[in-house]
């Protein structure tokens, strides 16, 4: 589904990504893993087509060249970003601001635009899948949002969106254990043959609850291993020391526990 | 979605029964923006959609501004002498003063003799039904979207229409007459109610209060009249919709409300001008009289013509507007401002009354030459009197954008409470903001507070947008209009939703 | 902002030769906004004299009022240097000061007064005119100065020559940093008052501490101006503390000329009696991502009056501009007033500028809660007061400084 090849990105001269592979299958979740500053997030506004970057290398979804499109046409293509910093818009509504998002897509897609009263019955499904209150829907995008609201409304978002592809960008970051869960169960719900999931995240604790097919490291701006999901535990364990500091001609440094796909 | 582009403001599509005169506003936040999502994504075409002329045999006076001038159009409405008399001081009045200094206009000098003051449509005489209107004004107002003719009315809304300088019809008198309501022309007031009109004509807005008031005393033409009696909440929502038709005419008309004690009227104003490349000047007065424990709430979506990218033609509209709010009274502005080639104008309120209320939402979009310079000043006499001001700026294109307003505590006004939020947006590296609050406190248990922000559509804004679906125009436009909302929300459904689509129609080709 | 003075000014070419007086016409009025809530009486008052500067000394009474702080001293009488009172010899490395008689600078033009930069206006004129002459202080590129430059302004007004007006002029070099003090003192009780203008340049990289002390007596006017040019990178702090005369003006004008520079604007004014104390705080910001902060606070008793009128202007292309300005005001008395004018002019438009203005009361739940601790009424206003103020004095760097103007103003307003 998703093909990413020697992908690289660089701002302002300076590169971030430097060659990055990835291929993610039909109805598979990957998970990528990697230190701070490493590039997750440039790697999920490359694909987004977020402006400033330099791009190399080619990435296609269902065969369909991303990096050639505007942001809301790759949006239009299934591509869904959980942003790490979801943005505010003051005085938007929430659910103006979807139903928006919503035929905004179907439009370029020549499907029939949703009706409020539908759209409502859709938006009250997907709310309840992250168990979020009803005001939330009238209040203004993001604006005076906690931490832990904004990334649910990132993933009620995506259940609205339904897309092909959803990369979460941190999407656990500063969420206590329940909101974890609730998240997860959201995610999870929405997992189908049809629909793959890139779960950017520091810990692997959201991998106990949501469990790859495929755990990617992303060190120096490239995937410098993947593996099962053993790897996120033995990341847990010993950290990226052994990805960061290695000697690019030495083998990697750790025991191999997976296999990369 | 059910309203379309030709429909506006004055309700053709009103659907339900959401109607509210000064229901509390809270009921209907988030409406506005909910539906108007297609009508914005629909708009095509960002030329002044109202800027036909429609051809009226009109009657017009010979251009000049003289004493005669004034008895001229005295004599023509067949006005009693204390008008003529009153008319005439005032003019005695503007002769001996001088234009404003404009501190943030660019403007070209304004030749008050060059200018018709007196321009009617030509039509009989005395209207006795809707009937009786003339056909080509019919044909005009259903042009703009604004049917005179009661039985295709769906809505609840009485309309006085005012062609030029004169009211050529006012709907739903009678519906009106059985609540007690007046609501008529200026001109039929005079006759109909003299001792109204003489008890509050220029108490609000004194003779020589500014030059254009000066001016429009002299020789104001028409406008409209509204009375509400003690008690009374008026049953429907008052409209007065203005169009400017003719050529080197100025545009002086007249409003005056009086609510009395406890009660309610929400009034509607609207404004557009044929597309004209000489500059046309609109100078009106509104006065608002709101009694003990009465509510007015006033609300303008002004759409004149804003001339052209390089500034030429386009509407001044220099306008007083200023409300006194007696014992409990309140008194509320809301304007939406995409027209005009100069805006120039402060709706005010005298809190005279202990805990009187006064209020001013304002959205001023100052596009291609526009400049705006606008605001709100709000005057605490009495005791624990509480105003606020919310304005919102947005400049693009080369238009200026100003907020000049004033807070003023008088010693006597203890308790007095303001806020005042002034937001500027700024969408091009060619226009300008600016903010010029005045605050003026003398009473040390006031609390005053004012705050401002000057900003711009973010980039990880749109791209947020973006990376929903949407294009970059509808995501502009939404940001936009969010940045806005506090304003519509307090506006009536049709008058908000008329106001988004002005605003995304003045803010094409601001992307990028 | 100054395009309301420069019109009246310019409207009404002055010639000032030979009068000792600004005429009717050339005195801005209430009309104009810079001046809209000055005395315009008392200020008709004013009198100028001419230009023959001959070297005072300070009357005996005065010189034990000339406050003591570390470093070189200037102290200046009516208008003209008093070199017994001054410590100008031994000036650390790096530091010049040199006296200079009439105008330090070219005579403006009121009508180019967009060009020269800095708004025009008649006591302007004056100082141009009548001046006395002054002072040049200059820090030579890269030295950086440890202890305050003190310069100290002394009015003993007669009868025909009340209104002494002088200039300095300041210059940082590249990477130079200082403390400039200014204290404005006087002795009454006869009508008077002082004009000064300093002019100050900050070359790239610059650092500036500039702290304006104006205590002069309740019979004096005070009218102080401050110029400041900044180019790229350059620091300006600049603290004022406004308590005396009956009118009090403090006037800052700060042009952002190069990129990155960074102007960092507080005041403090204190009235009592039927003062009048009016801050004129414009900065311009001319070039790219430069910062400016104006936070001024009024405490306000008996029957005297605040200003602010505070304006922030953006020019075209000055993107990346953050700016942002506060006034606040504390009304003591029923007879006090405040009138705060905060203004943006923005025409760029990658610009954060923000401002807000408030006027209140002392917290009355503050106030309780401060009583029930056993506090008396008289305390906690006083705690809560000193508090509000405090702002403005925590912010001088200089520790010396700092317990010096605590001091001063704990004197004047025991
Ligand atoms: N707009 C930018 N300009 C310059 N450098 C950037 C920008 N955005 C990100 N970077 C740099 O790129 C690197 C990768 O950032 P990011 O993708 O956010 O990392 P991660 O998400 O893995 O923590 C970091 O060194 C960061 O500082
Ligand atoms: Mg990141």
């Amino acid at each position: 589904m998703l093909m990413v090849e020697n992908l690289s990105t660089s701002i302002g001269g300076t590169p971030i990504l430097e060659g990055l592979d990835l291929s993610v299958g039909a109805g598979e979740v990957h998970a990528i893993m990697g230190p701070n500053g490493s590039g997750k997030s440039t790697f999920a506004h490359a694909l987004a087509g977020r402006d400033g970057y330099e791009i190399g290398g080619t990435a296609t979804l269902d065969g369909v060249d991303l990096l050639a499109m505007d942001p809301e046409a790759r949006a239009a293509a299934g591509l869904f970003i959980g942003f790490q910093y979801p943005v505010e818009i003051p005085g938007v509504n929430n659910m103006y601001f979807l139903r928006t998002a919503l035929n905004s897509v179907r439009r370029a897609r020549g499907e029939e635009e949703i009706g409020a009263r539908d759209f409502l019955a859709v938006a009250r499904e997907a709310m309840e899948l992250v168990e979020m209150k009803k005001d939330f829907l009238n209040r203004s995008v993001n604006a005076g949002f906690s931490g832990g609201e904004k990334k649910r409304n990132e993933i009620l978002q995506m259940a609205i969106m339904r897309p092909r592809l959803a990369l979460l960008d941190e999407t656990d970051s500063g969420l206590d254990i329940d909101a974890l869960q609730i998240i997860a169960a959201g995610v999870n719900s929405l997992r189908s043959p049809e629909r793959s999931v890139v779960i950017i995240t520091h810990y692997q604790r959201l991998l106990d609850y949501i469990k790859p097919d495929v755990v990617h490291v992303l060190v120096g701006g490239r995937i410098v291993d993947s593996g099962d999901h053993t790897l996120a535990h033995y990341l847990e364990d010993h950290g990226y020391a052994n990805f960061v500091n290695h000697d690019p001609d030495s083998a990697p440094g750790r025991p191999l526990t997976g296999t990369a796909s | 979605m059910s309203i379309q582009l030709t429909s506006n403001w004055l309700g053709t599509q009103r659907t339900g029964s959401d109607h509210r005169s000064i229901a509390p506003l809270s009921s209907k936040r988030g409406h506005a923006m909910t539906r108007t999502s297609q009508e914005i994504n629909d708009l095509a075409e960002a030329s002044y959609e109202y800027g036909f002329s429609t051809d009226l045999d009109t009657d017009i006076a010979p251009p000049g501004l003289t004493e005669d001038t004034v008895r001229l159009i005295s004599a023509k409405k067949d006005e009693p002498d204390w008008l003529l008399q009153w008319r005439l001081k005032a003019f005695e009045a503007w002769q001996g003063m001088t234009e404003p200094d404009w501190a943030k206009l660019e403007i070209a000098p304004i030749d008050y003799q060059a200018l018709s003051y007196w321009a009617a449509p030509k039509q009989k005489p005395v209207l006795d039904s809707m009937d009786d209107v003339d056909p080509e004004i019919r044909d005009m107002f259903d042009k703009l979207g604004i049917p005179l003719h009661e039985q295709k009315m769906l809505s609840n809304v009485a309309v006085d229409a005012i062609v030029d300088s004169v009211s050529v019809t006012t709907t739903f008198k009678a519906t009106l007459a059985e609540a007690g309501v007046i609501f008529c022309s200026f001109s039929e007031a005079v006759q109909d109610h003299p001792e109204l009109v003489r008890e509050h004509l220029g108490s609000v807005v004194p003779v020589r209060d500014n030059y254009f008031a000066a001016l429009n005393s002299a020789v104001f033409s028409d406008g409209s009249f509204c009375y509400i009696p003690s008690g009374v909440r008026c049953p429907m929502e008052l409209s007065t919709y203005f169009r400017i038709n003719s050529q080197n005419t100025g545009q002086f008309e007249r409003t005056l409300i009086i609510a009395e004690d406890d009660a309610h009227v929400s009034y509607l104003e609207g404004c557009t001008a044929p597309q004209r490349d000489e500059n046309q000047l609109h100078a009106a007065v509104v006065e608002l009289v709101a009694k003990d424990r009465a509510e007015i709430k006033y609300s303008t979506v002004q759409n004149w013509y804003p001339g052209d990218e390089n500034g030429v033609g386009g509407i001044y509209n220099f306008v007083t507007k200023r409300g006194r709010a007696h014992t409990d009274a309140k008194i509320s502005w809301t304007q939406v401002e995409t027209g005009s080639a100069i805006t120039w104008k402060y709706p005010s309120v005298i809190l005279q009354g202990d805990r009187s209320i006064g209020e001013f939402y304002s959205v001023a979009l100052s596009s291609k030459r526009q400049q705006a310079d606008t605001g709100s000043k709000m005057i605490h006499i009495g005791a624990d009197t509480t105003s606020s001001i919310i304005s919102k700026g947005i400049s693009t294109g080369r238009g200026q954008n100003t907020y000049r307003g004033l807070v003023k505590v008088m010693r006597s006004a203890e308790n007095a409470r303001n806020y005042t939020q002034c937001d500027s947006l700024l969408l091009s590296s060619d226009c300008g903001a600016h903010t010029i609050p005045y605050i003026e406190v003398k009473n040390p248990t006031a609390k005053v507070e004012h705050e401002a922000s000057t900003s711009t559509v973010g980039e990880d804004q749109l791209y947020y947008c973006r990376q929903r679906g949407m294009t970059e125009e509808d995501a502009m436009s939404m940001i936009v209009n969010g940045f806005c909302r506090e304003v519509f929300d307090e506006l009536p459904m049709e008058f908000a939703v008329e106001a988004q689509r002005l605003l995304s129609v003045s803010l094409e080709g601001s992307v990028g | 902002m100054t395009a309301q003075v420069a019109t009246s000014a310019h409207s009404n070419p002055l010639d000032l030769h030979g009068a000792d007086r600004l005429d009717d016409v050339s005195r801005p009025t209430k009309h104009d906004d810079a001046w809209r809530y000055a005395p315009h009486d008392l200020l008709a008052r004013l009198l100028f004299g001419s230009t023959t500067a001959t070297a005072q000394q300070a009357p005996a009474v005065a010189v034990n009022r000339i406050p003591q702080l570390d470093g070189p001293r200037i102290v200046i009488v009516n208008g003209v240097i008093d070199v017994d009172q001054s410590q100008i010899a031994a000036l650390p490395d790096g530091l010049r000061i040199s006296t200079f008689a009439g105008s330090a600078t070219e005579p403006t033009d009121p009508a180019d007064d967009v060009d020269s930069g800095f708004a025009a206006d008649a006591f302007l004129i004056a100082i141009e005119r009548f001046g006395s002459g002054g002072v040049a202080i200059e820090v030579t590129d890269g030295h950086h100065l440890d202890v305050p430059i003190h310069l100290v302004d002394l009015v003993a007004p007669n009868q025909t020559r009340n209104t002494p007006s002088r200039s300095a002029v300041v210059r940082l070099g590249e990477k130079s940093s200082a403390t400039i003090v200014e204290t404005r003192i006087g002795t009454g009780p006869v009508f008077g008052g002082l004009n000064t203008r300093t002019s100050i340049t900050l070359e790239s990289n610059a650092a500036l501490e500039h702290i304006l002390l104006q205590n002069l007596p309740e019979t004096q006017i005070h009218l102080g101006r401050v110029e400041v040019s900044q180019h790229a990178g350059s620091t300006l702090r600049a603290h004022s503390f406004n308590l005396g005369a009956s009118y009090g003006r403090v006037a800052y004008e700060v042009h952002l000329l190069g990129a990155g520079g960074q102007a960092d604007l507080s005041g403090l004014y204190f009235g009592t009696g039927a003062q009048t104390l009016d801050q004129q705080i414009t900065v311009v910001h001319s070039a790219r991502d430069c910062t400016s902060r104006q936070s001024y606070r009024g405490v306000l008793d008996d029957e005297s009056t605040g200003v602010f009128n505070g304006g922030i202007d953006v020019r075209p292309g000055a993107d990346g501009t953050d700016a942002q300005q506060s006034n606040d005001n504390l009304l003591l008395s029923d007879r006090a007033e405040a009138n705060t004018q905060p203004r943006l002019e923005i025409l760029a438009d990658d610009v954060a500028c923000k401002h807000g203005a408030t006027v209140g009361q002392l917290d009355d739940s503050a106030l309780y809660y401060l009583r029930t601790r056993g506090i008396t009424a008289n305390d906690a206003r006083r705690l809560l007061i000193d508090a509000f103020a405090s702002q403005a004095v925590d912010n001088i760097e200089s520790d010396a400084v700092r317990a010096w103007i605590r001091a001063r103003i704990g004197a004047s307003h025991a």
